[in-house]
């Protein structure tokens, strides 16, 4: 095609204004460096980080003083999470189908490594218990050994699992009994139907197991599933609904401390049983929380009636365990079901919102000031997890 | 499964026992005590008696089953099945009852009676995702995990095809004074 002058001009203009663009183009690649993309990882778990257990089928990290998310930790069906004690490894206890909501069940106990969140472990466990989420359904020892998986088939045994070795060394039955407390060393209790103990003693070899006096009502007052411990020294503190706090150092002869009350620890008289008896009691799905340096027992207050145990609160009272006193109130901007506590010298509260079974926020207080820090629409369940507990 | 068959041995004649004897509640308890003491040491009977009501109690209804407040609910934790396709008694579609539950004594207003209540879960479909207004958590006289048949923590879905839970009914079995 032959092509007119005038044309031919506009065309080189046209290709000269292209080659000088694609200079211009050329000399800005040689400024900028191309990304590469890699996978972050993380510093040795800080003293205000929690793993919340979020609506993803997840436990998701925190950082408490930013308020920001730094990982998630997979989590399937009403998974538990612990923290080894050196803070390296998360463990998750969870249960899967082969196909979603049917097929083989499996059951595992996971290890992550705390700093990549890679799954450096997979062990297959006996079937679990499952129920809304409870600390208490996954223990680990002290000294890294071994982890405690409370199953229900319906009857109920402990799985002890060799961390070692990677393989469930024992099956432990506890007939009328629930859930597990770890020792400071070499074993666990459960709490019974008939208000006594368990005591197993175990550390490889063969299993002894002992029994407490019953201490407490399990028809009229049981102790709550969630009474919180002292992990690194084998203390639990058994809450009953009705307020009363039994100090036990775990073990094989464990015999719980005579009781305080927590309204007479804040100046009031004790907190009856009565359905029509509106007075402060603790509630929620995970009330109780334990500072174990400073000697801090959280808990989720609210005025009720008695069988209000589950009803969350606005308050978290805050306990001298040692001298058996109210020493703190702190206000919640909502009502939260679900609290942890850092276990450093200046905690921070880490609060799950609302009732019921819907996502709740994260909410982060400051314990000295009484501050909110954080408050975080976080799809979060009641659950929360910190290092130490 | 052996452990599935003794299980449902166990849950009828708990439930049988309950509807035979409900209203003998020192009877119930001492067989409580000696038949099951290890596996469930006392047998799910209520303070049917009480002469104050609970606060659920005070503000019970009968006309609406699909609200928490429905005079049946009074220890239910869960989806209501009536929210996802299914009713007071029966399972959605695709989903299966489970063969054993918990149990509450709930007190029926309009006539001032108790009666047992078996809280059975729906199974082997993902959670119903009904409007936040059916899913409810109430605990009069409920107990924890380590007084199993009055806890309503627990997933109850054992001996079906699935343990995934997907709601929860409140069948009456019968009555509690």
């Amino acid at each position: 095609m032959r092509v007119p002058a005038r044309k031919t001009v506009g065309l080189l203009a046209v290709c000269a204004a292209l080659s000088s663009g694609a200079v211009s183009y050329a000399a800005r690649a040689e400024e900028v460096t191309a990304e590469t993309e890699y996978t972050e990882k993380l510093p040795v778990m800080g003293a205000h980080w929690t793993l919340v257990a979020t609506d993803n089928n997840a436990y998701t990290l925190y950082d408490g003083d930013k308020g920001k998310i730094l990982g998630t930790v997979p989590a399937d069906f009403e998974a538990n999470l612990a923290v080894s004690s050196d803070r390296h490894t998360y463990y998750v206890a969870t249960t899967m189908w082969t196909r979603g909501d049917h097929g083989d069940r499996e059951d595992f106990l996971q290890a992550y490594d705390a700093r990549t969140l890679d799954l450096t472990k997979e062990i297959a466990i006996p079937a679990r218990a499952l129920s809304v989420f409870k600390q208490q359904s996954l223990g680990l020892s002290n000294d890294g050994h071994w982890a405690y998986v409370f199953d229900m088939t319906p009857t109920t045994r402990v799985s002890v699992v060799d961390l070692h070795s990677g393989k469930v060394a024992t099956d432990i039955d506890i007939p009328g009994c629930a859930l597990e407390f770890p020792w400071a060393k070499g074993g666990f209790s459960s709490l019974c139907g008939d208000g006594s103990l368990t005591n197993v003693a175990y550390d490889g070899g063969t299993p002894k197991i002992t029994h407490s006096h019953p201490f407490f009502d399990a028809n009229e007052a049981p102790v709550f599933e969630q009474s919180p411990s002292d992990t690194k020294n084998g203390i639990a503190y058994f809450i009953t609904y009705d307020g009363k706090v039994f100090e036990t150092k775990l073990g094989p002869d464990a015999q719980p401390a005579a009781s305080w009350g927590l309204t007479e620890a804040a100046g009031m008289k004790p907190a009856g049983r009565g359905v029509q008896e509106m007075t402060w009691r603790p509630g929620g799905s995970e009330p109780f929380a334990f500072n174990a340096a400073q000697h801090r027992l959280y808990v989720l207050m609210h005025v009720g009636n008695y069988w209000t145990h589950k009803d969350p609160a606005k308050q978290v009272w805050v306990f001298d365990t040692q001298a058996h006193k109210l020493v703190n109130r702190i206000d919640l901007p909502e009502v939260a079901r679900a609290i942890s506590v850092s276990q450093d010298a200046s905690p921070q509260i880490y609060a799950v919102s609302g009732s019921n079974h819907d996502a709740g926020k994260l909410i982060v207080v400051d314990t000295v000031t009484g501050k909110v820090l954080h408050s975080l629409e976080a799809g979060a369940r009641p659950m929360s997890v910190v290092a130490g507990m | 499964m052996t452990s599935r068959s003794v299980f449902d041995q166990f849950s009828e004649r708990v439930t049988r026992g309950l509807a035979r004897f409900s209203s003998r509640r020192s009877v119930l308890g001492a067989m409580g005590t000696a038949a099951v003491a290890q596996a469930f040491p006392l047998l799910p009977v209520a303070r049917a008696a009480e002469t104050s009501l609970t606060e659920f109690e005070l503000k019970a209804q009968t006309k609406d089953p699909l609200r928490c407040d429905y005079w049946r609910h009074c220890a239910i934790d869960g989806v209501l099945c009536g929210c996802c396709g299914g009713g007071i008694h029966s399972c959605p579609p695709g989903s299966q009852p489970s063969p054993v539950s918990w149990i509450g004594t709930c007190r029926n207003p309009d006539d001032g009676k108790s009666y047992v209540i078996a809280y059975r879960d729906c199974c082997g479909r993902t959670t119903c995702q009904a409007p936040e207004s059916c899913d409810c958590n109430t605990a009069d006289r409920e107990l924890p995990i380590y007084r199993p048949q009055n806890s309503n923590d627990i997933i109850w879905c054992f001996g079906t095809a699935s343990q995934r839970y997907h709601c929860s009914t409140a069948a009456l079995i019968g009555s509690a004074d």
